[in-house]
């Protein structure tokens, strides 16, 4: 199996993990008997956090804000070590137009490969972990999400993660990364492609058990940290009588967006609540058409049997021999039960929009009070 | 928001053109966004033993006299008492790769670690203005701040020919201004990392945090400059320093800022508005619940 596979090579490639940013390993020829426990080859120590490096933050970001559309994603690669997931670089795919999908998704698998080949010459990590998708408001669940992260869950080792960054949260000043793995529920019903009503009760599925999230930390690494604190530091100019504007600078001076009283981004974020019920209601009726539709047929179907057995009993009765018993199915054509998957999605959409259209709101609250409060009225 | 230490270099701008000045003018401006910076600080990490410095290439779009550097990538090369090898190669394909996601970046110049030009660094700077032509390479070089005596910075630089002959190991690099920019949205990432890096690697706070924490480190931040100011004010009244009057007119403006918009009951619309807002969103993700555990139920 891929996994197995997977393990070797990375317990081949282990010995010389030096450019690894783990603090905790360093340069050696051989496991230690300290480190035996931290390094699992066969990727049996849970997942416990994912630890996302500085160089990836500035990455997503600025590859979300940059994209064309909403739907800037890329792969994140790195190492797990003793249950955290060190996620060091990344890069992003090129966005694919769906016109020609087949030839798309050839060339962005060649693209990955040869990325990665590169990254390895030049000492980088060349481990895929997962993927990160970008999003507005807080709303990720859609069919591709699920679809991708389904395929990265079978394939890669301890599943793979998929991080999710809010674009307008952090324009908020709130810089939001958080990470997700599909539940073993869903992966089950997600594997048998099954996703009717008894399907979603059998495995307890709600939208918000669909994707269980994993804690996440970030890290800078002690030379980022350096440089960030060198950047940061106001300079004094050298020169002497200078405006006070001027006298010093910082590359990086303190901001204060967050203490922004206005509630920019409400309209947008209603409007959008109720594209997302909107579409949701028109799932619904398709759902409950096909519902319907299949529970005439299933009455139509019921309705002939009962009159054969009628007719079967009577004949009896006048000491005939009785019909025979006719394959119903191939009779009555009673439709597959219909995917509730999309309308959970569409459901999980319209909470994740109202979501953090409550948390925008309440933060408007308190800045609001906070304002009254310090103008003294 | 210039990088590194403040120097007093002028930054000369030659207008005259030299005997093979490429067409265009040259850049008299360095803007590089962060993740440029990080990329080369990574891959300064992750350099072999024998390696003293790294170098690579810097993408990004060039105006009229400026360039923003938007990115970077790491290219192979080694040097040695004799001789100098970048990895054209690799350079080129690394390349191509980075257009197919960013077609709007191109190769604009090429970077270093540590603030050592020597003639290799001409030479290098000669194969990048080649890739570049018809305009001219910028050098930016990193210092790290690893090495004793040297603070981290960055430095940019343009080239021109030296000498009677001009041989593509001598040149002169001089200097331009050089500043980091970044979108207003990715501010917060930024804060984000300056945050944590000021944390001890163990007791970095679990992601994503709260808007409210957020806004809480905010008033602290603001209310350690206000005791700051306090203290400078009471100083200058007790006598002890000699007051700045500019500062005390930035100081008027700031602190003099009108608050008449939440006096004349905008305040009490406002929270109308927001409380609505609030009471809707909570109706709606009660009703998405209800709607999903529904969904469970109905045909059992």
């Amino acid at each position: 199996m891929a996994a197995t596979s997977m393990a070797a090579a990375l317990a081949a490639s282990l010995p010389a993990p030096q450019a690894a940013p783990a603090p905790a390993a360093p340069t050696y020829e051989a496991i230690p008997a300290s480190m035996s426990k931290a390094i699992d080859i066969e990727a049996e120590i849970p997942l416990t956090c994912v630890q996302l490096d500085g160089l990836v933050v500035t990455k997503i970001l600025k590859h979300s804000r940059e994209a064309p559309s909403t739907t800037a994603h890329g792969l994140l690669l790195g190492l797990d070590l003793d249950g955290i997931l060190e996620v060091s670089n990344s890069f992003p795919l090129p966005h694919h137009n769906n016109d020609d999908d087949d030839k798309s998704a050839k060339s962005i698998a060649r693209y990955q490969a040869s990325m990665l080949r590169s990254l390895k010459e030049v000492q980088g990590d060349d481990n895929v972990v997962g993927f990160y998708q970008a999003t507005t408001l807080g709303a990720f669940f859609n069919q591709t999400l699920v679809d991708t992260q389904a395929i990265h869950q079978e394939r890669l080792r301890h599943g793979g993660i998929v991080i999710v960054h809010d674009l307008s949260q952090t324009a908020r000043g709130n810089a939001s990364f958080r990470a997700f793995k599909l539940t073993p529920a869903f992966m089950d019903a997600y594997k048998k492609a099954n996703f009717s009503a008894s399907s979603l009760i059998s495995h307890r599925l709600t939208f918000s058990s669909i994707l269980e999230e994993v804690p996440l930390k970030i890290r800078t690494n002690p030379l980022l940290s350096s440089f960030l604190g060198a950047m940061a530091a106001p300079s004094t100019s050298s020169l002497t009588g200078v405006h006070p504007k001027s006298a010093t600078t910082s590359a990086l001076p303190p901001s204060f967006s967050v203490l922004d009283l206005g509630n920019t981004g409400l309209t947008r974020n209603l409007e959008q609540i109720a594209e997302a019920i909107d579409s949701y209601r028109t799932e619904e009726g398709n759902v409950a058409y096909h519902s319907r539709q299949i529970a005439r047929e299933k009455l139509r179907a019921d309705t002939y049997v009962a009159k054969r057995k009628e007719e079967n009993a009577s004949r009896v009765a006048q000491g005939l021999n009785p019909l025979p018993e006719e394959d119903i199915s191939r009779l009555f054509k009673i439709p597959p039960e219909p995917s509730r998957l999309e309308s959970m999605l569409l459901l999980g959409q319209v909470d994740a929009f109202a979501k953090s259209l409550e948390s925008n709101a309440s933060a408007g609250l308190v800045k609001m009070y906070a304002a009254r409060a310090s103008s003294g009225i | 928001m210039p990088l590194g230490p403040s120097s007093s270099a002028i930054y000369l701008q030659n207008t005259s053109s030299s005997v093979n000045a490429a067409p265009g003018r040259t850049p008299t401006a360095v803007t590089i966004h962060p993740v440029a910076l990080f990329s080369i600080l990574d891959h300064y990490l992750r350099r072999t033993d024998a390696q003293e410095r790294v170098i690579g290439t810097l993408l990004g779009t060039r105006t009229d006299t400026e360039i923003e550097v938007r990115s970077s990538f790491a290219v192979l090369h080694s040097e040695t008492s004799e001789q100098v090898a970048v990895d054209m190669e690799y350079h080129r394909s690394m390349y191509e790769l980075h257009h197919k996601v960013n077609p709007k970046e191109i190769i604009v110049g090429w970077y270093s670690t540590g603030s050592n030009l020597n003639t290799y660094s001409a030479l290098i700077q000669n194969f990048y203005s080649q890739e570049t032509a018809p305009h001219q390479a910028i050098h930016v070089a990193l210092d790290t701040g690893v090495e004793d005596g040297k603070s981290a910075g960055v430095k940019a630089y343009v080239s021109s020919p030296i000498g009677i002959f001009p041989k593509p190991e001598n040149c002169v690099f001089v200097p331009i201004p050089c500043e980091l920019r970044f979108h207003e949205a990715e501010r917060s990432g930024l804060d984000l990392l300056t945050s944590t890096a000021s944390l001890p690697s163990s007791e970095s706070p679990l992601q994503p945090a709260s808007d409210l924490e957020i806004f809480d480190q905010s008033l602290q931040s603001v209310q350690d400059m206000l005791d700051r100011v306090l203290g400078y004010v009471q100083k200058v009244l007790a006598g002890e320093v000699e007051g700045d009057r500019a500062v005390g007119r930035y100081l008027m403006d700031t602190l003099g800022a009108s608050t008449d918009d939440i006096e004349k009951g905008g305040f009490n619309t406002s929270l109308q508005d927001t409380l609505m807002i609030s009471y809707l969103a909570n109706l709606v993700r009660s009703q998405a619940e209800i709607s999903s555990r529904l969904a469970l139920t109905a045909a059992s």
